[in-house]
């Protein structure tokens, strides 16, 4: 069963489907590990020793059950749900239950060898006959008591047409003796006729027939063959009318195991064996089938055959009850649920699975109604609502093993995403036909996983986006919209994936723009630490390339405040150095320098304007070189200073 | 012996010098020294509109602050620091440019009196004298 199930769901959704079913056979249900063996086999009968006893378990998948290694056709499966289900949700047959079955045990008893004999055979019979209809007055008899009387009196007419066959029978073979002993008296007198004319004869040899009296002992004959004909007639139909009621009485008998009315099987052979001879005891119909139940060669079925089976089935159905009943007190419930399916199965027309308290039983339903559920869950694969399942039948059956279920269930969205990933790399990578293979690989383990319908939908649109996407893409790069390209760079890299010539182009826009933000970053952070200056280096450095970007000018107007006076210096020495006053520019710079000595720009500005100024200054002089100081005069008391 | 009395030439030797002294370093300490007669060099005109300045010669006394280049033949720039009058309004340093014709070594934090010359907008040192 469960394999079944393996080969037609999956390894995902294995558990999903069986934790609904019958343990396998041999299984065994631990009850807390101190109640005991509760298999619902009777292994432990000394009767099932000469069986080859596996366990008993229900199929619903394939509407069978196994029981002592024999497996029960119980019709399909939707059907074997549905009379399931049906008996959970049914009122409880009212009725007195220990009188209906003390009534059947009376009935059995009437007609068993310890108790009917010579002087009591009719009168028994009669009894135990009313009795039927006592017991057909109760609901749970379903009328089948009214089946075997309508029997028993079929087999008491057919016994009354055999007596008058008998009758007739013999009357025919008194008429047969006499035309008989006529025959045999013409048949003297033809002889003694015959020897008077031999005497005669020789004397003289008078004319006329020389015998008479040979025609009619002809037709005496014929009728005495004619009689005796029917007289075999009559014997062929008593055969043929004792074999029919033999059949009858063993087919209803044999339907009555079948369809698991045991304790009518049983008192249906009691008036079986009581109603025919001891030469017809052998069975004759359901032999085959009752063969199965004894896996012994040169077996041969006998009516005990029949009564044995039917008290093993009772006691079974007994037992599973108590299992039932034991196991609903410890609070198992699943273990419960699973052990009252089968006994339903095997015994459901039993008075004690009949008689099983509604509200037990209705707990019992919810339980079911929760594993169809999540049945259904796991043949959906809908794993993401499993676990919520779980837990939910978990709350009302402690016992359930919802772990495994949970552990395959983790491990089903884990594949299902891998593969997704696997879909999504190819795809980027540009191979569809793996990507499609991989997609429809996570789809199958887990049909709902919403990062497939998320893709999905990628793939769908991916079209569409690429014939937006490109001249979108296009129209932004010629007009220098940096920002706006990095800002849908994962939409741009998916719709430009095969387009190698515009994905690096891509590529250096989205480190342009990456750095530009980290250079943003660092003057933010500067500007944080009270260093306006250094970070509207930053700023101006970057601004000279990316003057145009939205993120840098908020940043530019947020410092500027801070630093008004630098950056109107700085500002200032650039014009004067784009106007060719590089040494006002370098006095400018200085200036700057003196507010934020750390700044590199300022720096190297002034070393470049210094270095340019020292060596444009004659030409910058109008080509005059100014003439070096006049030397000291002898009386200059103005120190020189030491040189080096 | 001698009628003077020794304290008078004791005391008398040492005020003749000092008072000689005086009367020559006075007069420059006051301002005036070798460029006497220029105009203190203006950083904040020249800062604002060094156009008005060009083809004037001022006196400048400053303090050198950095040597910022120096090319052979050419001369060099340094970076000075005008010596104010009022040491609470620092002006900033500037750049003058020294031709490569003067024999002056220019060490950091000498102190000089300068003439210079705005030739367009660079300040170009005609004469100096350390002080």
């Amino acid at each position: 069963m469960r394999h079944s199930l393996f080969s037609l769901f999956g390894w995902c959704a294995l558990t999903v489907l069986g934790f609904a079913q019958a343990p396998p056979p041999g299984a065994t249900v631990n009850s807390g590990g101190t109640a005991g063996d509760y298999k619902s086999s009777s292994a432990e009968g000394g009767a099932d020793r000469v069986f080859n006893v596996n366990s008993d378990s229900v199929d619903m998948e394939n509407g069978t059950m196994q029981w002592k290694g024999t497996t029960m056709n119980l019709g399909n499966s939707r059907a074997v749900r549905a009379r399931f289900e049906r008996y959970l949700a049914a009122p409880t047959d009212n009725g007195d239950m220990k009188r209906y079955v003390a009534l059947l045990d009376q009935i059995q008893f009437l007609l068993s060898a310890q108790s009917i004999n010579q002087d009591n055979y009719y009168r028994n019979q009669q009894e135990a006959f009313n009795l039927l209809f006592k017991a057909a007055e109760y609901d749970i008899d379903a009328n089948n008591s009214l089946t075997i009387a309508s029997q028993v009196q079929k087999i008491w007419v057919m016994k009354q047409e055999f007596r008058q066959i008998e009758i007739t029978k013999n009357q025919m073979e008194t008429l047969r003796k006499v035309q008989e002993g006529i025959i045999i008296n013409r048949a003297d007198n033809i002889e003694a006729a015959n020897d008077a004319r031999s005497e005669g004869g020789s004397k003289s040899k008078p004319l006329g027939k020389s015998s008479s009296g040979t025609t009619e002992l002809g037709f005496k004959v014929k009728d005495e063959a004619r009689t005796q004909a029917q007289i075999l007639a009559k014997d062929a139909e008593l055969l043929a009318l004792g074999l029919k009621a033999k059949i009858e009485f063993q087919s209803q008998m044999v339907s009555f195991l079948m369809a698991r009315r045991y304790r009518h099987s049983l008192i249906t052979s009691s008036f079986y064996r009581v109603l025919f001879k001891g030469g017809s005891q052998n069975i004759v119909v359901g032999a085959k089938e009752v063969k199965e139940f004894f896996p012994i060669s040169d077996f041969v079925p006998t009516l005990e055959s029949f009564d044995m089976l039917s008290r093993e089935a009772i006691k079974d159905t007994s037992k599973g009850m108590q299992t039932v009943d034991d196991l609903v007190k410890q609070g198992e419930l699943y273990g419960a649920f699973e052990r009252l399916q089968e006994t339903f199965f095997l015994g459901e027309f039993e008075p004690v699975v009949m008689s099983y308290p509604q509200e037990k039983k209705r707990e019992m339903l919810a339980l079911w109604k929760d594993l169809r559920e999540l049945q259904r869950l796991g043949d959906e694969r809908d794993l993401g609502s499993v676990e919520g399942y779980v837990n939910k039948v978990r709350g009302r059956a402690r016992d359930f093993p919802g772990a495994p279920i949970l552990s395959k269930v983790t491990n089903a969205m884990n594949a299902s995403n891998m593969s997704l990933l696997s879909a999504k790399g190819a795809a980027l990578a540009g191979d569809n036909a793996k990507a499609e293979a991989a997609l429809e690989r996570a789809a199958k383990i887990w049909p709902q996983n919403p990062g497939v319908k998320d893709f999905a939908t990628q793939v769908v649109s991916r079209q569409d986006t690429l014939a937006q996407k490109i001249p979108e893409f296009d129209r932004l790069m010629t007009e220098s919209k940096w920002r706006d390209i990095y800002n849908k760079k994962l939409e741009y890299a998916l719709a430009l994936a095969q387009d190698k010539e515009r994905s690096e182009k891509l590529r250096k826009v989205v480190n342009r723009v990456g750095e530009l933000d980290a250079n943003i970053q660092k003057a933010s952070v500067l500007a944080t630490q009270n260093n306006p200056y250094l970070a509207w280096d930053v700023i101006v450095e970057v601004y000279k390339t990316e003057s145009d970007d939205i993120v840098l000018a908020k940043t530019r107007s947020d410092i500027a405040p801070l630093v008004a006076n630098y950056a109107q210096l700085i500002g200032h020495a650039e014009k004067l150095e784009k106007d060719g006053a590089e040494a006002a520019a370098l006095t400018a710079w200085l200036s700057a320098q003196d507010l934020n000595p750390a700044s590199p720009a300022c720096g190297a500005a002034v070393k470049r304007l210094a270095k340019s100024v020292a060596e444009s200054a004659v030409i910058r002089s109008a080509g005059s070189v100014p003439a070096p100081p006049p030397a000291p005069a002898a009386d200059d008391e103005v120190p020189v200073p030491a040189k080096k | 012996m001698s009628k003077i009395n020794p304290l008078f030439f004791a005391l008398g030797i040492p005020v003749v010098v000092i008072v000689i002294l005086v009367a020559i370093v006075a007069p420059r300490m006051g301002g005036g020294g070798k460029f006497a007669e220029l105009t203190p060099f203006s950083v904040d005109a020249y800062r604002k509109d060094w156009a008005t300045l060009q083809g004037n010669s001022y006196r400048l006394d400053c303090q050198v602050e950095q040597q910022l280049a120096f090319v052979e033949g050419r001369g060099r720039v340094l970076a000075v620091k005008p010596i104010e009058k009022d040491p609470t309004r620092p002006s900033g340093r500037i750049p003058i440019f020294v031709p490569a014709g003067s024999a002056d070594s220019f060490e950091v934090g000498q102190r000089f009196k300068c003439k210079l010359r705005v030739t367009r907008d660079l300040l170009v040192v005609e004469a100096l004298e350390r002080f």
